[in-house]
C-alpha cells in the first residue's frame, strides 16, 4: 500500500438541527487505497463521505487533500467522484450522453469523449448498450453505468456511497468482485460506504467502523475482526459472545464463574473487561471434558454448520458447530486461548453479547435512506 | 372479478357522454357556422375574408402579445419556480399557496387595479415623481397589454414548472455537481432539461389565454389596438356575424392545436432536443 | 435560499401583490373614484352590505363554483379511474384528446362553441329560457372536469395495481375496495382537482359571458357589466374582503398542520385522522346544505318570477340606505297578487345587467335568454320592433304611463299605431373637459377632441356608433341617412384622429378624467357631473355645430317586453313597468341614475329639483329641452338598413386594425426572440445529431 496521504480529515464535526451527527473524525485516506466506512444507519458514514464529496461543509474541523484545506471548495472543483446511492444516472440522457457528462463539460472533442466511454463501457462491460435509455435498464446495469460515469474524470478519489445496497444477493457478489478488480485495475483511491460487514470484509483494505458519529475502529478486515477494539465492534463485525470478565493478572481472564488462559496482557488487576469468543471457536465437547457446560436452548441448521444457543450461567452463547446436537441436550463447551479476546469497558459495554432476543434481521432492515438532508 | 371491470368500463362513460355532448357538439357548430354564410349555404367566404390584410395583421399581433407574454413569464417565472422548489417542503407550500391567491381575485378589477398603477398620472409615476423620474408613459401601449397578460398569466407559468422541479431528485444535482458542473451548467444541462414537460405545459396555459384574451387589451391598451379575442368577441356580441366569428375562432382553434402539437412532438422526441 | 434569491422572489412578489394592495388601498377611498385617493373611508364597505345585488352575485358565484366543481369533480374523478382502466389505447388516447380539449382550447372559443349549442337547443325545444343558471353550469363543469381529470389520472398510475387486488382478496367488494383503498391513495389528487376547478369557476369570466342568460348574475359578469357607468369601489371592497377571508383561510389550514399534505412519511395519528375526517364531513355537509337551499330556494311557495334585463348601475338599488326599487316593486306586487289570488305569493326579480345595446341584442335575438323586461336604447329599440322582437304593450295595464311627458310618448322610434316602449330614461352627450389645460376658446364644438394641442390626452368612445358619431356631428354629416362616402369620411377623420386619441374608452372614462389622466372626453350630461362633482376642474358643454345649433347625440333608453314573453309574464313585467313609473320608484331611479327623467311626476317634483340643485338646469338645459324634438329628429341615432350596419361595423373594424398609430416594433421584437429561439433548438438539434453520429450507427445492437 503506498504511504502518500490523500485525504484527511482533522477534527470534523457536522450537525443538522442541533443533532450531532459527527463528532470529532480523525481519519487518513492513503492513495490506492479501498477503504470501507461501516456502520448502522445513523452512525455518520454517509455524512463523511459527503463532506469529502462536498455536499456537506463541516461544522469546525479541517479536511485536506493533499495537504491543502478543501473546506470550502465547491463539489465540481474536487478531484473526487462519487457513485450515488440509487445511481441518480441523468434520467434525461442515455447510456452514453450519461457517462460523457463530465467530458462534456470540460469541452472535451468528441473523438476522445467516444473513445474514452467506450473504454469505459468495455471495463463495464456495457459495450452496446450506448443508445439504450438508463430508466430500462437492470438496477445492476444502472449500477455499471454510474460507475463509467464517475471514473471517466479519472478522479483521485471514487466514492461510492452503499452502491450495492438496491440490488439482489447474487448480483451483489458479482460486482463486489467486479468494483473491487476496477479498483486495481485503475489504481484510484475508493472510499466504499455500507452497512454491510461482509462486504465491508471481502472487500477492504482498510475498514472504519463507525457508530453514534464517533470512529470506532480502524484496520485492515482481520485486524477488525480478530482485534476488535470494543464491545460494538466486535458485535457489528461478525457473530460474537461479549461476556463480562474480570483480568486477574496478564495472560489471565475470569468470566463465567471460570478462569481462563488467554494472550491478551497489559491490563491492570482485576480490572473489568469485556471478553469476546467467537462462536465459531467454541468446540462443543461431552460435559465432563468442557470448561463450562450448559442446556441447549436451540439449534437452526445454516447449511455449512449448526448454530447453537446455549444457556451457560444464565448468559446465552452462540456456538457454531458442525456437530448436530439434540435441542435440551446438556453440553461442555472448551475454548483455547487464542480464542479469547480481551477488550476495554467501554459505552457499548452490556448493550449487545446475550443472544437471547437475537435476530439477524433487524439490523439491515431500516438502512435505506439514511441520514438525507 | 366481472362486476369490477363493470363498474371501471361503465365508470367512464359519463365524462364520455358529457364530452361529446358538450366538447365534441358545440364545436361541430363552429365549423358549421365558419363554413356558412348567414343563410346557411356552403361557403368559404368567411376564410377568404379572414384573409384580408387587416384580419392577418391582427393574427399576427395577437401571435406577438402572446408570444412575449409567454416568454416574459417563461423567463420570470422559472427562477421563482426554481428557488421555490429548493425551500423546504412547508415553505413551498406557502408559497405555492400565496402565488395561487392572487388568482382568487377577480380578474377583471385586478386588471383595473393595473390602470390606477400604469397611467400617466398613477400610483408609478406618482412614486417616481418624488425623485424626479418621469413620468414614464405606459398605458396604452403595447407594453402595458402585455405586462397585463404576464401578470394574469404568470402563476399558469410558475405553478407547472414548480410542480416538476420539485419532483427532481436533488441526488442528480448533486451528481451533476460532483461530475464537474458548476452551478450554472447545473441548470443548464441537468435542470433544465428535466423541466422541460413542466415548462410545456406552462407555455400552453399561459399562450392560449393568452392570444385569446379580450378584456386586458381593451382596459390596458386603450383600445387603441385590437386582438383576436377582441375581433371575435365583437363579431358575437356587436356585430352579430356569427359566421365570420366562427371562422375566426376555427382559425385559431387551428393555431394553437398546431403550434401545440409542434411542440409537443419536440418535446417528446427522447427527452427533448436541447440536452 | 441565497440573498439574491430572496430578493428577485421578493420583486415577484411584490408583482404579483401590487394590484392588490392598490385595490386594497382603494376600497377605502372616500370619492368614488379607484384611481385618485381622496381620503379614508370605510363607506364602501357599508355600502357594499347594503348592495343587494352585488351579494347576490357573490352567492351566486359561490354556489356556481361550488356546484361546478363538485359535478365536475365526481364525473371527473370516474372518468379518471375509467379511463385508467380502459384496454384499448385508442380509445383511450382519444377520450383523453377530447378531455383536453376545453384546456387546450381558448376560453372564448369554449365559450361561442358553447353558445351556439344551446342557442340551437333553445330554439330546436322553442324555449325562450334556455340561457340561465343550466347553462353557466354545464359550461363550467365542462370546463373544470379536464383539471380533475388531469390531477386524479397520476394518482391512479402512481398506485400499485395490486392493491386494489389485495383489497378483494382480504375481502372487499369491489365498492369498498374502491371506497377503502384506491380512494385514500388518490384523495389528494382529487382535492387538488377540486380545488383547481372552484379557482378556475369562481374567476371565470369569458366562458359565463357567453352562455349566461337572465336571472342569473356572477360577480365577474356585474363587474363587466358597470362598464357603462364606473366600477364603484365597493368592489374593491369586495375583492379585499375576498383576499382576506382567503388569506386567513390559508393561514389557518397552514398552522393546524399538515391537514392536506401530499407526501407525509409520518404515520397519521387516530386524532390527526378524526380531525380530517371531521374536515372531510364538514366541507361536505357545507356543500350539501348550500346545494339543498339552493333546490329548497327554488320550490317553495308559489313564486312570480320577473327577469329583469338592464344596464349596469341602472336602477336604485338600495346601497347607501336608498330606495331599493327592485324590493319595493316585490314587496308591493307579492301584497297585490296575493290578494287578487287568495293566497301567499312570492315575487321575486332576476335583475341581471349588460354593457351595451349589442350585448342585449346578441341575447335577444338568440331568443334563449328569457328576459320579462328589456331597456334597449332608441334605435336598438326601432330595430327590435322591425325585427319583430319586441311585443306591444297593454297600456291598460301601465295607467302610470299618463305620466310620461306628451313629448315622450311617441319618440321616433316606436311612432306607430302600438305602443312596444315605455322610456325610461334619457341624455345628451357633452364633452367633458379640464379647465386646467384647455383653453377657453378651443371649446364649443366637437373639433375639440381632434385638436392636435391636447394630443394624447383626449378620449374617444370605444363604441362604434357613438365613435362614428362624433366624426359625423363634426362634420355636419346626418349620422343616420349617411351614404357611404360620408361613412368613409367620417372613418378618416377618425384615422386622422386617432394618433391624438389617448385611448377609446367607455367606463374608463370617469377615472381618466377625474385624475386628469386625460384633459377631453365627451359622455352623458349626468355622468358628467359627477365627474365635476369629484374634480372641480373638469368643465361640461353641448357642442354646437357652425351654424350655432346643437349638434349632439341624445339617446333615450327604454322599457320593453320581449316577443318570447307569455301572456302571463307579460301581466307581470307590464306591471312591474308600472311600478317603475310611480312616484317613489322612479325618483329614486332618477336620483341614482342622474339622467334625464321623462316622468312628471319626477321632473316636477320639489324634492328632486332641490336634490338636483344647479344640476337641474344642466340635465334638463331649457335650451336643449326646447329643441329636444329636434335632437330627436336630426341626432338621435336611428337604426340603420342592415348594408350601413355592416358598413359600420367593416369601417370600425378598419380603424380598430388600423397599425398606422401602433408601433411595429413589438413585431420586430418578437421576430428576433422567436429567431433566437428557433436557432437555438436548431442549433441544439444540431450538436445533437453531430454527436450522436459517432455512435449511433457505429455499434450493433444488442438485445
Amino acid at each position: 500500500m503506498n504511504e502518500k496521504k490523500i485525504i484527511e480529515l482533522k477534527g470534523v464535526s457536522k450537525s443538522f438541527d442541533g443533532e450531532l451527527i459527527l463528532d470529532n473524525i480523525d481519519l487518513k485516506v492513503y492513495e490506492k487505497e479501498f477503504m470501507t466506512l461501516l456502520g448502522p444507519s445513523g452512525c455518520g458514514k454517509t455524512t463523511t463521505l459527503r463532506i469529502i464529496a462536498g455536499f456537506v461543509t463541516p461544522d469546525c474541523g479541517e479536511l485536506l487533500f493533499d495537504g491543502e484545506k478543501i473546506n470550502e471548495v465547491p463539489p465540481y472543483k474536487r478531484s473526487v467522484n462519487t457513485v450515488f446511492q440509487k445511481y441518480a444516472l441523468f434520467p434525461h440522457l442515455n447510456v452514453y450522453e450519461n457517462i460523457a457528462f463530465a467530458l462534456r463539460l470540460k469541452k472535451t472533442p468528441e473523438e476522445e469523449i467516444y473513445e474514452r466511454v467506450e473504454e469505459m463501457l468495455t471495463m463495464v462491460n456495457l459495450r452496446g448498450f450506448e443508445k439504450r435509455d438508463v430508466n430500462l435498464l437492470s438496477g445492476g446495469q444502472q449500477q455499471r453505468v454510474a460507475i463509467a460515469r464517475a471514473l471517466i474524470n479519472k478522479p483521485r478519489v471514487l466514492l461510492l456511497d452503499e452502491p450495492l445496497g438496491a440490488l439482489d444477493l447474487k448480483l451483489r457478489k458479482d460486482m463486489q468482485n467486479e468494483l473491487k478488480n476496477i479498483q486495481r485495475k485503475t489504481g484510484i483511491t475508493f472510499i466504499y460506504v455500507t452497512h454491510d460487514q461482509e462486504e465491508a470484509l471481502s472487500m477492504s483494505d482498510t475498514v472504519v467502523v463507525m457508530a453514534n458519529g464517533k470512529i470506532q475502529q480502524i484496520g485492515s478486515p482481520t485486524d477488525i475482526y480478530n482485534e476488535p477494539e470494543n464491545a460494538f465492534v466486535a458485535d457489528f463485525i461478525g457473530e460474537s459472545n461479549i461476556i463480562d470478565g474480570v483480568m486477574l493478572d496478564d495472560f489471565k481472564v475470569r468470566f463465567s464463574g471460570h478462569e481462563f488462559v488467554c494472550l491478551d496482557k497489559g491490563f491492570s488487576k482485576n480490572e473489568p473487561v469485556d471478553v469476546v469468543v467467537r462462536p465459531e471457536d467454541v468446540d462443543v465437547v461431552p460435559v465432563e471434558k468442557g470448561m463450562l457446560s450448559g442446556i441447549v436452548d436451540s439449534v437452526t441448521f445454516k447449511g455449512v454448520h449448526y448454530e447453537i444457543i446455549v444457556t451457560i450461567n444464565k448468559f446465552k452463547w452462540m456456538i457454531q458447530s458442525t456437530d448436530y446436537v439434540a435441542p435440551a441436550q446438556k453440553i461442555g463447551i472448551y475454548v483455547e486461548p487464542d480464542a479469547i479476546h480481551i477488550m476495554k469497558k467501554s459505552e457499548f459495554s452490556g448493550m449487545f453479547g446475550d443472544y437471547s432476543s437475537f435476530s439477524d434481521e433487524l439490523e439491515h432492515l431500516s438502512d435505506v435512506t439514511e441520514e438525507e438532508e | 372479478m366481472n362486476k369490477k371491470s363493470l363498474i371501471q368500463k361503465a365508470a367512464a362513460s359519463p365524462h364520455i357522454v358529457w364530452s361529446v355532448l358538450f366538447i365534441v357538439a358545440p364545436l361541430i357548430f363552429v365549423m358549421y357556422y365558419a363554413f356558412t354564410d348567414k343563410e346557411g349555404n356552403f361557403t368559404f367566404g368567411n376564410f377568404t375574408e379572414l384573409f384580408q390584410a387587416s384580419y392577418l395583421e391582427i393574427f399576427m399581433r395577437s401571435v406577438c402579445f402572446a408570444f412575449l407574454a409567454t416568454v416574459i413569464c417563461l423567463v420570470i417565472a422559472y427562477p421563482i419556480a426554481y428557488f421555490i422548489s429548493r425551500a423546504k417542503p412547508k415553505t413551498q407550500k406557502i408559497l405555492i399557496m400565496l402565488i395561487m391567491l392572487p388568482m382568487w381575485m377577480n380578474f377583471l378589477i385586478r386588471t383595473y387595479s393595473w390602470m390606477a398603477l400604469m397611467e400617466d398620472t398613477g400610483i408609478i409615476n406618482s412614486f417616481l415623481g418624488i425623485f424626479g423620474i418621469g413620468p414614464v408613459h405606459m398605458i396604452n401601449t403595447a407594453g402595458a397589454v402585455i405586462v397585463g397578460m404576464v401578470y394574469n398569466y404568470l402563476p399558469y407559468m410558475i405553478i407547472p414548472i414548480h410542480s416538476v422541479l420539485s419532483k427532481v431528485d436533488g441526488r442528480l444535482l448533486e451528481a451533476a455537481a460532483d461530475l464537474g458542473s458548476n452551478p450554472l451548467t447545473v441548470i443548464t444541462k441537468v435542470v433544465f432539461p428535466l423541466s422541460i414537460p413542466g415548462i410545456i405545459s406552462g407555455i400552453t396555459m399561459v399562450f392560449v389565454p393568452s392570444i385569446s384574451t379580450f378584456y386586458i387589451s381593451q382596459k390596458l391598451g386603450g383600445g387603441n389596438f385590437d386582438l383576436i379575442g377582441d375581433t371575435i368577441e365583437r363579431q358575437f356580441q356587436t356585430a352579430y356575424n356569427y359566421n365570420l366569428g366562427a371562422s375566426m375562432s376555427f382559425v385559431l382553434m387551428l393555431l394553437i392545436i398546431i403550434s401545440m402539437t409542434i411542440m409537443n412532438k419536440y418535446a417528446d422526441d427522447d427527452g427533448g432536443v436541447i440536452i | 435560499m441565497k440573498k439574491s434569491n430572496k430578493i428577485y422572489t421578493a420583486l415577484i412578489f411584490v408583482f404579483l401583490y401590487l394590484p392588490i394592495a392598490v385595490l386594497i388601498l382603494f376600497s377605502f377611498n372616500s370619492s368614488n373614484s379607484t384611481n385618485s385617493f381622496a381620503g379614508f373611508s370605510l363607506k364602501w364597505y357599508k355600502e357594499l352590505f347594503s348592495d343587494g345585488a352585488t351579494l347576490l352575485a357573490l352567492r351566486n358565484t359561490l354556489i356556481l363554483a361550488i356546484l361546478s366543481s363538485v359535478i365536475a369533480t365526481v364525473i371527473g374523478t370516474l372518468a379518471a379511474y375509467g379511463i385508467h382502466h380502459m384496454k384499448n389505447k385508442h380509445i383511450k388516447n382519444t377520450v383523453l384528446t377530447v378531455n383536453n380539449i376545453p384546456m387546450m382550447n381558448p376560453e372564448i372559443v369554449v365559450g361561442i362553441s358553447m353558445m351556439l349549442l344551446f342557442v340551437f337547443v333553445g330554439r330546436l325545444i322553442n324555449s325562450s329560457t334556455t340561457l340561465g343558471f343550466g347553462t353557466v353550469l354545464i359550461a363550467h363543469v365542462t370546463f373544470n372536469i379536464p383539471y380533475v381529470v388531469l390531477s386524479v389520472m397520476p394518482k391512479f398510475k402512481q398506485m400499485d395495481r395490486h392493491l386494489p387486488e389485495a383489497a378483494l382478496d382480504l375481502g372487499c367488494t369491489p365498492f369498498q375496495s374502491f371506497y377503502k383503498v384506491e380512494m385514500p391513495q388518490i384523495i389528494s389528487g382529487i382535492i387538488s382537482g377540486f380545488i383547481m376547478a372552484f379557482t378556475l369557476s369562481i374567476d371565470d369570466f369569458i366562458i359565463s359571458y357567453f352562455t349566461i342568460g337572465s336571472g342569473f348574475e356572477t360577480l365577474p359578469i356585474r363587474i363587466y357589466s358597470m362598464t357603462k357607468k364606473r366600477v364603484t369601489p365597493d368592489m374593491y371592497a369586495l375583492s379585499a374582503l375576498i383576499f382576506l377571508s382567503i388569506l386567513i383561510l390559508l393561514l389557518i389550514s397552514n398552522f393546524t398542520g399538515n391537514s392536506s399534505g401530499v407526501k407525509e412519511k409520518k404515520p397519521v395519528t387516530l386524532k390527526q385522522k378524526k380531525r380530517r375526517r371531521i374536515v372531510f364531513a364538514a366541507t361536505f355537509a357545507l356543500i350539501a346544505i348550500i346545494t339543498g337551499a339552493v333546490l329548497i330556494s327554488t320550490a317553495t311557495t308559489e313564486t312570480v318570477v320577473v327577469n329583469v334585463y338592464n344596464w349596469g348601475e341602472y336602477i336604485s338599488d338600495g346601497s347607501d340606505g336608498s330606495f331599493d326599487s327592485n324590493k319595493a316593486f316585490e314587496d308591493y306586487y307579492s301584497k297585490v297578487l296575493s290578494e287578487e289570488r287568495g293566497h301567499k305569493v312570492k315575487v321575486q326579480v332576476n335583475y341581471t345587467t349588460y354593457t351595451s345595446n349589442e350585448d342585449l341584442y346578441a341575447k335577444i335575438k338568440s331568443g334563449v335568454g328569457g328576459y320579462d323586461v328589456i331597456v334597449p336604447s332608441d334605435y336598438m329599440v326601432e330595430r327590435l320592433i322591425k325585427e319583430g322582437l319586441v311585443q306591444p304593450l297593454d297600456l291598460n295595464n301601465i295607467p302610470n304611463y299618463k305620466y310620461i311627458k306628451d313629448d315622450f310618448k311617441k319618440p321616433f322610434y316606436d311612432n306607430g299605431e302600438e305602443t312596444y316602449s315605455v322610456m325610461y330614461t334619457y341624455g345628451i352627450v357633452g364633452i367633458i373637459y379640464n379647465t386646467e389645460y384647455v383653453d377657453e376658446e378651443d371649446i364649443g364644438g366637437w373639433d375639440l377632441l381632434w385638436n392636435e394641442k391636447y394630443s394624447g390626452h383626449i378620449l374617444q368612445f370605444n363604441n362604434a356608433r357613438d365613435a362614428f358619431g362624433s366624426a359625423m356631428y363634426k362634420e355636419g354629416i346626418n349620422v343616420n341617412t349617411a351614404t357611404e362616402l360620408e361613412w368613409r369620411n367620417a372613418l378618416n377623420e377618425l384615422k386622422r384622429q386617432k394618433p391624438l386619441v389617448q385611448s377609446y374608452v367607455m367606463d374608463e372614462v370617469y377615472n381618466k378624467l377625474e385624475s386628469e389622466e386625460a384633459w377631453i372626453g365627451a359622455y352623458y350630461a349626468g355622468d358628467a357631473l359627477s365627474m365635476i362633482y369629484n374634480n372641480e376642474n373638469l368643465a361640461f358643454y353641448y357642442p354646437k355645430n357652425s351654424d350655432g345649433e346643437f349638434a349632439t347625440n341624445i339617446f333615450a333608453d327604454a322599457m320593453c317586453i320581449p316577443t318570447g314573453v307569455s301572456e302571463e309574464n307579460k301581466k307581470h313585467a307590464e306591471a312591474y313597468i308600472n311600478f317603475m313609473l310611480s312616484e317613489e320608484p322612479a325618483i329614486a331611479n332618477a336620483e341614482y341614475i342622474y339622467y334625464g327623467c321623462p316622468n312628471t311626476l319626477v321632473t316636477e317634483n320639489p324634492d328632486y329639483i332641490e336634490y338636483l340643485g344647479e344640476d337641474y338646469d344642466v340635465i334638463y338645459d331649457p335650451d336643449i329641452e326646447d329643441n329636444i324634438d329636434i335632437l330627436f329628429s336630426k341626432y338621435a341615432y336611428r337604426n340603420l338598413p342592415t348594408d350601413k350596419l355592416a358598413l359600420l361595423n367593416r369601417l370600425w373594424e378598419e380603424l380598430k386594425v388600423d397599425s398606422s398609430s401602433f408601433n411595429g416594433g413589438i413585431y420586430i421584437v418578437s421576430g428576433v426572440i422567436a429567431l433566437g429561439i428557433v436557432g437555438f433548438i436548431v442549433f441544439c438539434y444540431v450538436r445533437k445529431v453531430r454527436r450522436r453520429r459517432l455512435y449511433w450507427n457505429t455499434t450493433p445492437k444488442t438485445k
